[in-house]
């Protein structure tokens, strides 16, 4: 017996169950290793899917602001109340210290609550501090079962001010229109998520954060846009759209050594706050979207071309036909019933002719006409970063018949947008230079502003000085004497022009008058147009010159007081003291 | 003789087989293994509080990031052109003119005729 408790055996013995040990743990080992390494893929994939979720972040929509800095479009926190019936006890005491807050019923409520599903939609849209405040008062009372949900919705706080530029976003987040949809993706920023994984509560555990992607917020974006000049604006034009009574009216301000747009208003007009209220024809923006035949403004470009070509001479005589014009088989009249015999072509556009226009376009020919007409802009999209924008109508001479070329000269047989005819203005009040029309003055990242486009100049500086003085004499003494402003000269063109009946010719007796002109005529500051579509107004008094003139007039005084711009020193045009025009005074309105 | 020498020298080394020093070796080891162990639980837990309340304070955060945007929004509507008008033709707000001889002006004036208004002092 002593022989098996020797030494060896013992030692044997040991070895032998710790080889046995050993093994047990090697393969333990082995097994683990080869879980924890070989199946790390798999077993981290199961993990994640029963615990862990893709959190998304959503990103803050970046704000817009006017060129000062004034909130135009911002976001706002909003709250789902939801409600988990399984966390419910007493629907009833749940209901009455909720619903005030939700404003909702008490009976309602306390219906919705005894649902015993874990998620019910109470309510969406509730304001952050209303939310907060019941979630307050729950936790007081010591009751359970309401959980928040955040969100966000976009609020524009000036109302209808600026609506078309500004557009609106859907109740998911999308700009639809406006500035919110040309610039919704760098408004809107990029969604960020991260990998996170559940507690049993469903609480994150903060510890096994995966991988996350970072979230990119939108940026903020300045516009162009002066608030001031933009109430200024559209004061006038509400304050138009009662007197006048017309189908729409549209005004643009432009600083017309930049292109930047300062202010730009429609009628009918919306709210983006309430934007599924708006009718179809509210929500055009016509500064952009529609096309008209700009009439008499369109002048200046025959008058410019021909000069710029060397064709005439500011001074150069026109035959004006004594105002009945037979050409093509058919008679051009001046209107106004003027009849002119001799004319400079500077009077030409002094006193508006029909015929001497027609005559200056002629004199260029079809083809040189046409390419003024293009190198204006006409035709084409001015790139204004607004949504729906046309390109007009301009057929090229090859569509065109003997007659087009008389009536184009004239602002007929052509559609022009009011953003392009601005820009036509704003191109004699800087030298001839055609600018691109900007909106945005810069970005949150930014500190320079953009810089000003050059589109193309036209023509030279000396010839739109010379536009200029002709400009000036409109208002002075011609169409336009009804667009004077106190202390400030004035440059500008009236249009009138009877509306196209979509069955084919002209509606009778109504008619889209204009002006589009600048001030102060020296030293330009403000290139504006304001278009009033179909006024109430008899056709004696229907003209550009006595109803878009003056309202140009109130909106330039207090555009020139608001920016404080230095008076004229010129005596002719700034003082509205000696103003008179065919029809001397403002029309009455007829009974609508 | 010899068996009576050598036989007490193998019971020693018999009975005195497990070497002390090394024993304590390996105990230090397991200790220290142990207390490594230990110290990685304790740091685990320290983790997981510290991103409880990394947490707890994302969600402070969020919640009065969201109160503050609340009130901004808030502000900004009572502050809004529209509002303002508002209170001006409530005349819950007015405005005072202020007299000519206050402004020191560095361009002469020029006063609209129809609405007898003064111009603004400079704008920048």
């Amino acid at each position: 017996m002593q022989k098996k408790f020797t030494s060896a055996a013992l030692g044997q013995r040991i070895g032998l169950v710790c080889s046995f040990v050993a093994l047990i743990f090697t393969f333990f080992a082995f097994r683990l290793v080869n879980l924890q390494v070989g199946g790390h893929e798999k077993f981290s994939h199961l993990a994640a899917e029963k615990h862990g979720v893709k959190q998304p972040i959503a990103a803050v929509r970046g704000n817009i602001f006017d060129r000062h800095g004034e909130i135009l479009a911002v976001n706002v926190p909003v709250r789902t109340v939801y409600a988990d019936g399984t966390h419910i006890k007493d629907p009833l005491a749940l209901a009455h210290v909720a619903a005030p807050f939700l404003g909702l019923p008490e009976k309602e409520l306390a219906l919705k609550l005894a649902s015993k599903r874990p998620y019910v939609v109470i309510r969406s849209g509730i304001s952050e501090l209303d939310a907060t405040a019941m979630m307050r008062a729950l936790e007081e009372s010591k009751l359970s079962g309401l959980y928040l949900q955040p969100g966000s919705e976009r609020s524009y706080p000036n109302g209808k001010m600026l609506s078309h530029v500004l557009g609106f976003v859907d109740h998911s987040g999308h700009g639809i229109d406006g500035i919110e949809r040309t610039f919704d993706k760098e408004l809107a920023g990029r969604d960020g998520y991260r990998h996170i994984e559940h507690d049993r509560k469903g609480l994150e555990i903060v510890l096994y954060r995966g991988q996350e992607e970072p979230v990119i917020n939108g940026t903020n974006i300045y516009l162009t846009i002066d608030m001031g000049l933009q109430a200024i604006l559209e004061k006038q034009l509400d304050s138009a759209m009662e007197t006048y009574k017309p189908a729409g009216a549209t005004a643009i301000l432009v600083d017309p050594k930049t292109g930047e747009i300062l202010a730009m208003g429609s009628r009918p007009n919306y709210d983006p706050n309430h934007y599924s209220e708006a009718t179809p024809e509210e929500l055009r923006n016509r500064a952009v979207t529609d096309m008209y035949e700009p009439g008499s403004v369109f002048k200046v470009v025959a008058a410019s071309g021909a000069i710029n070509e060397g064709i005439v001479t500011e001074n150069s005589t026109i035959f004006c036909e004594h105002g009945s014009f037979l050409y093509g088989g058919k008679i051009l009249h001046d209107a106004h019933g003027d009849y002119f015999g001799d004319l400079s072509v500077r009077d030409v556009l002094v006193h508006s002719s029909n015929i001497g226009a027609a005559k200056i376009a002629m004199k260029m020919g079809d083809t040189k006409y046409y390419e003024y007409v293009r190198r204006f802009g006409f035709g084409e999209k001015t790139n204004i970063p607004l949504p729906g924008e046309i390109s007009g109508l301009v057929n090229p001479p090859a569509r065109w018949d003997k007659l087009t070329i008389t009536r184009m000269a004239m602002g007929h047989a052509i559609a022009a947008t009011p953003i392009q005819v601005v820009m036509e203005i704003a191109c004699i009040a800087n030298d001839g230079k055609l600018m691109v029309p900007q909106l945005i003055h810069h970005r949150d990242q930014e500190k320079e502003k953009m810089e000003p486009i050059v589109r193309r100049e036209i023509i030279s500086s000396k010839v739109a000085e010379i536009i200029n003085g002709a400009l000036i004499d409109v208002v002075a003494r011609g169409t336009a004497q009804h667009a004077k402003m106190d202390g400030y000269s004035v440059a500008g063109k009236t249009g009138t022009a009877q509306k196209i009946n979509t069955h084919g010719g002209y509606l009778e007796g109504r008619y889209i008058v204009s002006f589009a002109g600048y001030f102060p005529a020296e030293k330009p500051r403000i290139a504006g147009l304001v278009v009033i579509d179909d006024a109430r107004i008899g056709s004696i008094a229907n003209f550009g010159g006595l109803v878009a003139a003056p309202i140009f007039s109130k909106i330039g005084e207090a555009s020139a007081r608001y920016l404080d711009l230095l008076p004229s020193s010129t005596g002719a045009s700034v003082s509205k003291e000696n103003a008179s025009s065919p029809s001397s005074s403002i029309p009455k309105v007829e009974a609508p | 003789m010899n068996r009576l020498h050598t036989q007490p020298s193998n019971r020693r080394r018999t009975n005195n087989g497990i070497e002390v020093p090394l024993l304590a070796q390996w105990l230090v080891v397991f200790f220290m293994l142990g207390l490594l162990g230990l110290f990685f639980v304790y740091l685990k837990n320290q983790q997981h509080a510290l991103g409880e309340q990394t947490r707890l304070v994302e969600q402070k955060i969020t919640e009065l990031r969201a109160h503050h945007d609340a009130l901004n929004a808030k502000v900004t509507a009572l502050t809004s052109r529209g509002a303002l008008q508002r209170r001006l033709d409530e005349k819950y707000l007015d405005l005072i003119p202020i007299t000519e001889t206050a402004i020191a002006r560095t361009n002469p004036t020029s006063n609209s005729s129809e609405e007898k208004a003064m111009r603004t002092a400079s704008f920048p």
